[in-house]
This record gives C-alpha cells, sequence and structure tokens, in this order.
C-alpha cells in the first residue's frame, strides 16, 4: 500500500494523474500535520497543524514505481519542489478482498 | 499481530459495527475518506446504470443537461464518494473471523462499490494505560 501525503490543492492533479496511469482506486483522508521544518512561522504565528490530503493506494508490487514516479512528479511544486510538497510512504499488504465480489484479491 | 483497514459505505457503518461486536472485536478506529475503486468499462453495464441514474433525477426542475453532466461524472470515475475506513487491530488467528464478518456484513446487490479489506503486519502495539505491549495490548 502506497501512502502518499500531499497538498490539498495538488490532490486532483495527482489523482487525475494516477488515473490515466491506470491506478483509478484510492482512498483520501483530510490530515493535519508538520514536518521537520516545525510547521510554517508567518509573522509571530507558527502554524503546525498544516492541512494535507493522505492518499491511499493499494496495487501490486511490480506498479510500485509508477505510482511513486507520478505522484512525484505531479505533488511537486516548482521545478525544484518545496518544502511542505508531501511524502510517500510503502507499506506491505499481506490479504486483500474486495467485498462486492467476495474473493481475495484487488 | 495485524492491521485491518476496511472501506465501507457510510451508510453500513452500523452494521459493520455490530458486526465487528458480533465476531468479538469491541475495538476499532473509523474515519471519514472519500475516494473511488475499480473503473467499471463494460458500457453495457454503465448504460444501464445511467439510465436508472437519470430516471431517479428531476427532469422537470432545473437544467436537465446538468443533471446528466452529473451522472456521467458518477460513472467515468472523475468523482469521489464518501466513505468510511475502519481500522482495526487484530490477533493472527482472529483475522479470518473478523474478514467473514465485514465482508457478510457490507456486501451489497449492486455488484460494485461495496469497499475492500486490507490486512497489513504490525510490528507492535502499546497499551497507554498500563504500557504493556505486543499481543496483550490489542485485547
Amino acid at each position: 500500500m502506497i501512502r502518499a501525503i500531499v497538498r490539498p490543492e495538488k490532490k486532483d492533479d495527482v489523482l487525475a494523474e494516477l488515473s490515466s496511469a491506470g491506478f483509478n482506486a484510492a482512498t483520501m483522508v483530510d490530515v493535519v500535520g508538520r514536518g521537520k521544518q516545525k510547521g510554517i512561522k508567518i509573522g509571530g504565528m507558527v502554524y503546525d497543524e498544516i492541512p494535507k490530503i493522505l492518499i491511499l493506494v493499494a496495487i501490486q508490487d511490480t506498479d510500485k514505481d509508477a505510482v511513486i514516479k507520478t505522484i512525484l512528479r505531479t505533488a511537486k511544486t516548482g521545478a525544484e519542489g518545496t518544502f511542505g510538497d508531501g511524502k510517500i510512504f510503502v507499506s506491505p499488504i499481506e490479504e486483500v478482498y474486495t467485498i462486492s465480489k467476495g474473493i481475495a484479491g484487488l | 499481530m495485524k492491521e485491518i483497514m476496511v472501506v465501507v459505505r457510510m451508510k453500513k457503518t452500523g452494521a459493520t459495527k455490530k458486526a465487528l461486536v458480533a465476531a468479538g472485536v469491541a475495538g476499532f478506529t473509523a474515519v471519514k475518506v472519500s475516494g473511488r475503486g475499480r473503473l467499471v468499462t463494460d458500457p453495457v453495464q454503465i448504460e444501464e446504470c445511467k439510465a436508472k441514474l437519470l430516471a431517479m433525477g428531476m427532469t422537470d426542475l432545473g437544467d436537465a443537461g446538468d443533471t446528466e453532466k452529473l451522472i456521467t461524472s458518477f460513472l467515468d470515475g472523475s468523482r469521489l464518494f464518501p466513505r468510511r475506513l475502519f481500522t482495526i487491530l487484530a490477533h493472527d488467528d482472529d483475522v479470518p473471523r473478523i474478514v467473514e464478518a465485514i465482508t457478510k456484513a457490507n456486501r451489497t446487490d449492486y455488484g460494485i462499490g461495496d469497499g475492500a479489506i486490507f490486512v497489513m503486519p504490525i510490528l507492535d502495539a502499546v497499551r497507554v494505560r498500563t504500557g504493556e505491549s505486543g499481543e496483550a495490548a490489542i485485547w
């Protein structure tokens, strides 16, 4: 399972690109968080609960690189990327069941 | 130790909770999520579904084009649907039982959109109240 934390404004881009790359299924959660920059300081105010979107994508092992590349390409702001563009985490899934079909597998 | 993540219909939250309690699993975390699943590619099925949805819409009010646009976006995968994401920690032996209970509670006749169950390994868990860890921290 790929868990990607992206900017809320990049959500639609990432989803559209994932869909056109053939990975239509995804789950989105609204989250807040901070990174290693300890949030953003604007004036005297520190914002350390920055809203982001957590995208969960369940894929086959062989598609991992394609999905990661797509997210890296679309979630980046500017040519070099900026602090706050997010992270991608990859974790193993042992079993998958599709409820509507009642079978194991994606 | 396993982590079971389940995406279910909003309407099925209550049924899922009941099924979990009946299966002997009282503890879980649930969040509201939005998402989409595998695209339906069969054109016959899409047309059938579209006709059904159009018949449900109010054609005398508003713009009929808007209704059709909305229904098309339901079917072409560009729209996200609200769902509930359950996260359940379980002992290895209990996983098949829980999966079966959830499947039974959530399966509908629609044939699509009932959600998915992911079973993932968890390395450790700690109960904050007592500090016990590992299998004892689950329930």
